[in-house]
This record gives structure tokens, C-alpha cells and sequence, in this order.
């Protein structure tokens, strides 16, 4: 109610306000750029230096690290043979993760190998283990301290927000300034996302042990490390395992960006692809998805497994285990010594040759032409779809983002510093509304206003977009399980379906150059939001449902006047988790034409303008703080 | 590819070189002396065309191994300084960086033309050209901008910018040169070609920001605007707005580019039988198109493509060789 009044006065001000009124010179720090420009001169010259300091020295050591490590690990994958990394992977998820797990997984290398990618998915494959093994090297240490300390939690917490907050596409120049490019920039990238969900997901676990266990092991003499050891860890270790889960899941989210600074594999041909080969570069996305499947339900599939509060073990039983561990080990090593002694192939070949013919061993090259043709359809403007894609392109820019847009951009600068501060304040208190205004005058100050005022009302339009729909397809979901388990898999897909594939078919369906951006962005939040407004509308306590049926309400009066009303705290949660997805995304949308700070960015990494590129990376940080704080509500600060 | 070595070797037998590199068979045959050539291929057909020429040349004559990075254009400077890349074969002047890695900090080389001159212009389809001869100057488009309206553009006519990471002037140029145009960025060049060859093909109006060589050009009849010429009056006028200021030292059509190789400090120093070729190594406009196209266009294995040109093309391989 409060919040139109603020629109509404907002409104007034743009209409009644006259002159121009946008950021003012005098309030702009105009060096920035160029100062920003010399660091990453300075930066360069330290870290090629013959004899780098310490710093720079560190720096140098954890690239060589990520560097070795990832050679290594790929080096290891093609010594093991394609025959072998299949019976690996899928004999030790059977072990630990069980039957089903187990095939998913060996489907998962199979289609790998027919598609046509098994290199590129093993380099993908290594540069992601490696990624989440130093991401769990931080992470799960980290996460122990923020689990014993709530002071520590408390401060670290900042921290980790803003390191998920901030678009990936905004850090990787900096990245590849101290890093170079190559492997070891793609992993430290990947980390930066990666790293939050470790460290939350392990102190929420470490947390989640009860006192009384802790209480009965100091009673009988337990040092501080042995009860971390012998009783935190050991209870907290299914959390752990979700912690290994969710940070694949992040990682694996990042791996196509990291094709931009030299990782290679999977990522690599999604974002080359994008120029050369569109149907190569959808190919390669899928594979990523299929990989994060596997992934996912083998991870999960051994933490439900091997959870130690669920299996109590007999002597005899613990005795058949260990047997059963070593007879896997065994089948992996005799199978990879067998498949290298018949001579298989380090990668799966293209091709089988016998004496008398040579078959094609993959359906690489009819995949391709599938898509293709269907890429084909998409591109013709005489085609059905495009008949309707075309309009509602151009509907959603001509009544939606160009009135927003000039709202935000061609209002007096102060209506809108003003009015978003004022909705802060009433939806969320006074602390959040002093960050939002905070973080809106750095935005002025660092000089790209328009641009980021740009990228908000893309923002906005796309979380309207994600926000109504996600609602009404949630509720859906909530008042039917059938629903709700045919959306899993597709909403599955969403997430992981890296942005830049789906963007793909919608540069020809919609050929507005902001509107790619936004649809991709919305497909990208709107699971999330989807699954929390589900979520809340399950969580309403069934006595006020009880009480609404007995009062004679029909089921849309339950809905519309009870349920709904009660979910609101999900919903809002809903609407600031899908803000901050969608920013994530319409950055992306820079290569795409979303133009504003994506844009700036994508220049600043292809064009070397380093300092604009940092001050857009800056402003989507506080862009992105800003919008959180805007709508984050009431809601207790400490929840992850 | 036994063929080619033996060709290989009787063309260095007759010439005899005096490189320590020893005889033509240890070199034919590979061994040590060449090693790993890593090339970066940039973002575009052409560039796949000539480095996967390269690398057919590379691997089959003087046996190196050839690893190909992806690495955008401005950022390869620094990979090439760390001497993590070896060679970029298509550099389109990048005039800031030469300025900064090659008479700057000398860690990046010139490497020659690769005979292959760029382009860049503004252009429109052909069909769009004979309704509108006067359009055959850029004086003809003032007045005529409505023409070029989409809803993305408002009130003004769409200009569909180039891809982000290409040397271009355009928003200075049309301010320069008082066009009431809206500069509309399409992003990369695979989204910017979404958008002129979908009005192309409606046979609509549209102007562009676009280039030769392209293996496009063979698919789609276009014709160019020309801007005002570059005289003696406006030598200093600029082709590059990267550094901003004033838009009227843009207000000139652009330069012809001729179109760089670099090598690495490092690799030019390694006497590396594979930094010779790749001096040598020249390709005309032609060439690169018709690979282009087949790799881009025929969706050919780019690494067929260049064995396929090389089979064909053994005079000029040889040439490379010697």
C-alpha cells in the first residue's frame, strides 16, 4: 500500500519535474576510469616482475597450484582410459551411492562419449574437481569456525553474500589480471561462487549436531579437537556431503563463463560455439546438464547412503563393507589395466576400425544436423513461431522496459534515489534503507547512472515477469503433487542449462536486442522462485486451512484470501532471491545486445578498457546490494 | 600426407638450408625441433580458416604438435607476454596494445601482414541500395533515417552496431556526421547477424556496422555507404574510439587494415622451425574466404578444412617452406 504511494509519487515527480535533472558532474569522481586503468598497469608489472613480492609471490603459487592440479587430474582421466573412467565412475558410485545412482551415471558416460564430447567433458569434468576440491579445502575449514563461532559467522556472512551477489561475469576482470588467463583463472572464478555454499551448508551442519551429544563428550574428556573430530564432524557428515553436492552444483553453474578466460572443455565450446557453430555450442550445454544430473544424484545418492546416524553397522557388516570397497577398487584397476593393455583409446575414438570397414562411433555429426534444422526454423522470419515470438518481443520492450527505462533513467536523479530509499524503508526498516541509499550514490558517483538505471529497469521487467508467473505455477504445484513432479526435472534443467544456450534460440525468436536478456534471465530465476512460493504455500499451518473450509470458503477463496496471505514471507523471499538471479543474468545479456553494464563489461574483458569494466562490475555489486535491500523485508537477517 | 612429406622433403633437399636444424628428413619427420606451437584462434570464421591452415601445415610438414587457444582479442596480448600463446595469425591493429607489448615492454613481436587487408564500413543489403541509390553516399541517408525505424530504436532509425570487441567508431560517426540515427548494440557478431539477416531476408530496411573479408558476403548480396574519404585534409582522423574525446576526429571512413601476425618474444627467439613458416606464412582474401566458408558456412571439420586447402594449395605451402 505504502509502496504504490512511493510509485506513485515517483511517478509525479518525473511528470511535474521539468529541465534536466540527471546525475550531476560535479557529484561524479571522473578519474575513476583512468585511475583504474593504472592500477591494472601496476598490477601487471608486479605480477610479471622478475621477482614478484610476497603477495604477488602467493598469488603465483596458488596459480601454479589450480594449474598443476587441473592438468593433473585431466591427465589422469585420459590415462584411465575411456573404458576405464566409465568402470571407475560408475563402479564407485555403485558401491557408495547404489544401483540407481549407478546407472545414471554410466548413461551420463555414454552419452559423453555418443555425442561426440568425451574430451571435452573429461577436461570439463577434471577443471570442476579441481575447482571443488580447493573450493572444499576453504569451505569446509571455514565452515567448521562459523559452526563453533557465531561471532565468526557473523562476520564472515557479509562476506559470502556479496561474493554470491555479484554476477560472476562482473569478477572475471579482475580475475584475469592477477590470475592471466587459462585454467587456474577459470578455477578461481568458479571458486569465488563456489566457496559460500560450502562454508554455510558445513556451519549449518556443525550447528545442527545437539548440544547433548557435545555436552556427553566434554563430560567423559573430550579435548575441543576431539569432539570436532570425533563427534561434530562424524554427525554433521551428512551435511557435509550435501555441502560436496551443492558446491558441484555452483560449480558446474560457472563452467561456461569460465570458458571466456581459458578454461577449456565444455564451457569453451558454449562460448565459441556461440560464434562458429550455434548447434555444436546447444550440444556442448547439454552435455553440461546431463553432467550435472549425473552429478547431483550420484553425490546425493552416496550422502543418503553412507549417512552414519542412519546405518548401524554389525562388526560382520562393517567386515562385508570393507570387502566389498576393496573388491571395487580391484574391478577399477583390472579394468583399466586390461582396457590399456587391448590398446583402448585415452579419449573415446570418433570412429571404430575393423579389417574390413570403419564405422562411425559416435552420432556426433546427426545431432548436430538435428539441431541445426531446428535452429534453421527458429532463424526463418516466415516461420509460425516467429509470428508470435516477434510481437511479444516487441509488446514487452514497447510497454514495459522503454516506459520503465525512461522512468528510471530520465527522472530527476533525486525522485529516484529517494523513492527506492523510501521503499526500502518501509518494506525492509531503517538499516537496509541507509545501505540502499548508500549504495545508490556510489552508483552516481562512479559515474554510470543512466547505464545502471538501465539495467535495473531490465531488472525489474524480468523479475515482474519471473515473479507472476513463478507465483501462479507455484501455487499450482503446491495444490497438486502431480504437478509438482512433472516441473522437477524441467525446473532441474533451468538451473543448470547454462544461460548463454537458451539465449541462443531467442537472439532469432525475438530479435530485440534487450529481450534475449530478459528471457533468459527469467528462465533462470523463475525455478527458485517456483519451488519458494511452493514451499510457503505447503508450509501454511493446516488449522487456518481447517478453519476457512468449515467457514464455507471454496477452494479459490481458500487460496486467494488464506494460503496466499499466509505464504507472503515465502513469496517475498521469492520475489529478492529472483532479483538477484535475474541480475546475474541480464549481465550475461551484454554479449547478446542487453547493452548498459553488461555491456561495459563485455567490452572491458574483449576491448581491455579495464577501468570502465571494473566501475560496471562495481555498480552491479551495488546494484545488486541496493535491490536486495529493497526488497529483503522484515525477515531474521541470519537466514542463509 | 606420405606425399606430402615426401614433397616436403625433396623441396627442402634442393634448396639445401644451412639451419643446424639438421637434415631435411629429421625435420620432415618431426622429432625435437619443432615441439609445441600454441596458436590462438579469435573469434570469427576467418580466423578459424587461417589458423586451422596453419596447423594442418604445422603438424603434417614439420611435425610439431598444435595446441589451439581461444582466447578473445585483447586479452591474448597478456597470454602472449606470459608466453602462454605463441602466435596470433589475424590481428586487426590494435594500435593501445602494440603500443603497450611491443614497443612498450617487448614482450610480443610483429610477425608481418598475413596478406589478408580488412575492411570495415557500413553497409546495407543490395535490394535496399537500388531502391535508394542516393544511399551510395553516406549524404544520402540525412533525412532518410525514418526509413530505418524499429521499435528498439524509437523515433529515431536503427544503426546495429558492431560486435562489442571489434575496432569501431560508429556512435562518434554518426554524431560527427549529424545522422539521426540510434547506435543499437546486437552483442557478439553471431547475434548481431541474427538481426540484419532476418530483416534481410523480410526485405527490410537496414544499415549496419560490417566487414570484409566475411564468408557471409558470399551468401548475402550487400552494398556499402560510403563515409567521407580519408584525404590529406583528415589524415589524422582516428579508427578506433576507444579513447573517446571529440567525435569529429572520427569523421572519416575507415582505413584499410592491414591485418597483423604476432608472435610472442619468447617464440620468435626460439629459432623454432615453426616460427619460419609462420613468418612466411601469407594468405590472400580469397583464400581465407573460401576456408571460411566451408568451416563456417558447409559446417566442414575446420581441421578438414585446412588439409583439404593445403592438398590444394601446395605451391603455396612450399613457398612457406623454403
Amino acid at each position: 500500500m505504502q509502496v504504490g504511494g512511493i510509485v506513485l509519487l515517483m511517478l509525479l515527480g518525473y511528470l511535474l519535474v521539468d529541465g534536466d535533472y540527471s546525475w550531476p558532474v560535479s557529484l561524479t569522481w571522473q578519474e575513476l576510469p583512468a585511475k583504474l586503468d593504472d592500477a591494472q598497469t601496476w598490477l601487471l608489472e608486479q605480477r610479471t616482475a622478475p621477482d614478484p613480492n610476497f603477495f604477488f609471490a602467493i598469488l603465483d603459487g596458488f596459480r601454479a597450484l589450480a594449474d598443476w592440479l587441473v592438468t593433473a587430474l585431466t591427465d589422469m582421466l585420459l590415462w584411465l582410459t575411456w573404458v576405464g573412467t566409465i568402470a571407475a565412475g560408475t563402479l564407485l558410485v555403485l558401491r557408495f551411492g547404489g544401483w540407481r545412482a549407478a546407472l545414471i551415471t554410466f548413461l551420463a558416460f555414454v552419452s559423453f562419449a555418443v555425442m561426440g564430447l568425451w574430451e571435452e567433458s573429461m577436461q570439463t569434468l577434471a577443471l570442476m574437481s579441481a575447482a571443488v576440491l580447493l573450493s572444499l579445502a576453504i569451505g569446509i575449514p571455514f565452515g567448521v569456525l562459523a559452526g563453533r563461532s557465531q561471532r565468526f559467522h557473523r562476520t564472515i556472512t557479509p562476506v559470502l553474500d556479496a561474493m554470491q551477489i555479484v554476477p560472476a561475469f562482473a569478477y572475471l576482470m579482475p580475475v584475469v589480471i592477477l590470475f592471466s588467463v587459462g585454467p587456474a583463472a577459470a578455477v578461481i572464478c568458479t571458486m569465488i561462487y563456489a566457496v559460500p555454499p560450502a562454508v554455510r551448508i558445513t556451519a549449518l551442519g556443525i550447528r545442527g549436531v545437539t548440544a547433548d551429544s557435545v555436552e556427553a563428550a566434554r563430560a567423559f574428556g573430550s579435548t575441543a579437537a576431539q569432539t570436532l573430530f570425533k563427534v561434530q564432524l562424524p554427525l554433521a557428515r551428512r551435511q557435509l556431503l550435501l555441502s560436496v553436492n551443492q558446491t558441484i552444483m555452483f560449480a558446474l553453474s560457472l563452467v561456461v563463463i569460465a570458458g571466456l578466460i581459458g578454461g577449456r572443455g565444455l564451457g569453451d565450446v558454449v562460448t565459441n560455439g556461440l560464434y562458429s557453430n550455434a548447434a555444436l555450442a546447444i550440444l556442448a550445454g547439454i552435455a553440461i546438464v546431463i553432467m550435472a544430473i549425473a552429478l547431483d544424484r550420484a553425490t546425493s545418492a552416496i550422502a543418503e547412503r553412507t549417512d552414519p546416524t542412519r546405518r548401524h553397522l554389525t562388526d560382520r557388516g562393517k567386515r562385508h563393507a570393507r570387502v566389498l570397497t576393496l573388491a571395487t577398487f580391484a574391478g577399477i584397476l583390472a579394468t583399466v589395466f586390461a582396457a590399456r593393455a587391448l590398446g583402448a583409446d585415452s579419449v573415446y575414438p570418433d570412429e571404430f576400425e575393423t579389417s574390413t570397414t570403419v564405422y562411425t562411433a559416435t552420432i556426433h555429426d546427426d545431432l548436430l544436423r538435428w539441431i541445426q534444422d531446428a535452429l534453421d526454423y527458429v532463424q526463418d522470419p516466415t516461420s509460425f513461431i516467429f509470428g508470435i515470438t516477434e510481437p511479444l518481443g516487441n509488446f514487452i520492450l514497447e510497454n514495459l522496459l522503454e516506459p520503465l527505462r525512461k522512468l528510471l533513467v530520465d527522472s530527476p536523479w533525486f525522485v529516484v534515489l529517494g523513492g527506492l530509499t523510501a521503499i526500502a524503508f518501509v518494506l525492509s526498516g531503517l538499516r537496509p534503507a541507509i545501505t540502499t541509499l548508500l549504495m545508490l550514490t556510489a552508483i552516481g558517483v562512479m559515474g554510470v547512472w543512466p547505464e545502471a538505471m538501465d539495467t535495473a529497469s531490465q531488472v525489474l521487467v524480468a523479475t515482474a515477469i519471473a515473479v507472476l508467473f513463478g507465483i501462479v505455477i507455484g501455487v499450482w504445484a503446491a495444490e497438486s503433487p502431480r504437478v509438482e513432479r512433472l516441473l522437477r526435472p524441467l525446473l532441474d534443467t533451468l538451473q543448470t542449462l547454462p544461460q548463454l544456450v537458451y539465449i541462443i534460440p531467442f537472439i532469432y525468436l525475438m530479435p530485440v536486442s534487450r529481450i534475449p536478456g530478459i528471457v533468459a534471465s527469467v528462465l533462470y530465476a523463475i525455478p527458485v522462485v517456483i519451488r519458494l512460493v511452493t514451499n510457503g504455500v505447503r508450509g501454511v499451518p493446516p488449522a487456518a486451512v481447517e478453519a476457512a473450509y468449515a467457514f464455507g470458503a471454496s477452494r479459490m477463496q481458500v487460496l486467494a484470501k488464506v494460503k496466499v496471505p499466509l505464504a507472503r514471507e515465502s513469496i517475498m523471499l521469492g520475489v529478492n532471491q529472483g532479483i538477484i538471479l535475474v541480475l546475474a543474468v541480464v549481465v550475461i545479456g551484454g554479449l547478446v545486445g542487453s547493452g548498459a553494464l553488461g555491456d561495459m563489461i563485455a567490452r572491458g574483458l574483449q576491448r581491455n578498457e579495464f577501468g570502465e569494466g571494473v566501475v560496471a562490475s562495481l555498480a552491479i555489486l551495488a546494484l545488486g546490494i541496493a535491490l536486495d535491500r529493497v526488497t529483503r523485508g522484515r525477515r531474521d537477517p541470519s537466514r542463509a | 600426407m606420405a606425399l606430402l612429406v615426401a614433397l616436403f622433403a625433396a623441396a627442402c633437399g634442393e634448396d639445401k638450408d644451412d639451419q643446424s636444424s639438421g637434415s631435411s628428413e629429421n625435420a620432415a619427420a618431426g622429432g625435437k625441433d619443432c615441439g609445441k606451437v600454441v596458436l590462438n584462434e579469435q573469434a570469427w570464421a576467418g580466423s578459424t580458416a587461417n589458423t586451422y591452415i596453419a596447423k594442418a601445415v604445422l603438424e603434417d610438414n614439420l611435425g610439431c604438435e598444435v595446441e589451439i587457444t581461444k582466447i578473445a582479442e585483447i586479452p591474448v596480448f597478456q597470454a602472449m607476454a606470459d608466453g602462454k600463446v605463441d602466435a596470433v595469425l589475424e590481428d586487426w591493429q590494435h594500435v593501445d596494445e602494440y603500443k603497450k607489448y611491443i614497443d612498450g615492454a617487448g614482450t610480443v613481436v610483429q610477425g608481418g601482414p598475413l596478406g589478408v587487408e580488412g575492411h570495415i564500413g557500413w553497409f546495407i543489403p543490395k535490394y535496399l541500395m537500388d531502391e535508394n541509390p542516393e544511399f551510395k553516399s553516406w549524404e544520402g541517408l540525412k533525412g532518410k533515417e525514418d526509413l530505418f525505424k524499429t521499435p528498439e530504436s524509437g523515433d529515431q532509425g536503427m544503426f546495429l552496431g558492431g560486435d562489442p570487441s571489434y575496432v569501431q567508431k560508429d556512435k562518434e560517426l554518426i554524431e560527427a556526421l549529424g545522422l539521426n540515427f540510434k547506435h543499437v548494440t546486437a552483442g557478439a557478431e553471431p547475434a548481431q547477424v541474427a538481426r540484419w539477416s532476418q530483416l534481410y531476408k523480410q526485405k527490410k530496411p537496414v544499415i549496419f556496422y560490417w566487414y570484409t573479408p566475411q564468408y557471409l558476403n558470399q551468401e548475402y548480396d550487400l552494398a556499402e555507404v560510403q563515409l567521407p574519404p580519408r584525404t590529406d585534409a583528415n589524415q589524422d582522423c582516428k579508427d578506433d574510439s576507444k579513447s573517446g574525446g571529440d567525435p569529429e576526429q572520427y569523421k572519416c571512413e575507415y582505413d584499410v587494415t592491414v591485418i597483423n601476425k604476432l608472435f610472442s618474444k619468447k617464440f620468435a627467439d626460439s629459432k623454432s622451425p615453426a616460427y619460419d613458416m609462420l613468418s612466411k606464412f601469407e594468405l590472400t582474401n580469397e583464400d581465407q574466404e573460401q576456408v571460411a566458408k566451408a568451416i563456417a558456412g558447409d559446417k566442414v571439420d575446420p581441421e578438414k578444412a585446412g588439409q583439404d586447402w593445403v592438398e590444394e594449395n601446395q605451391d603455396k605451402v612450399d613457398a612457406w617452406l623454403n
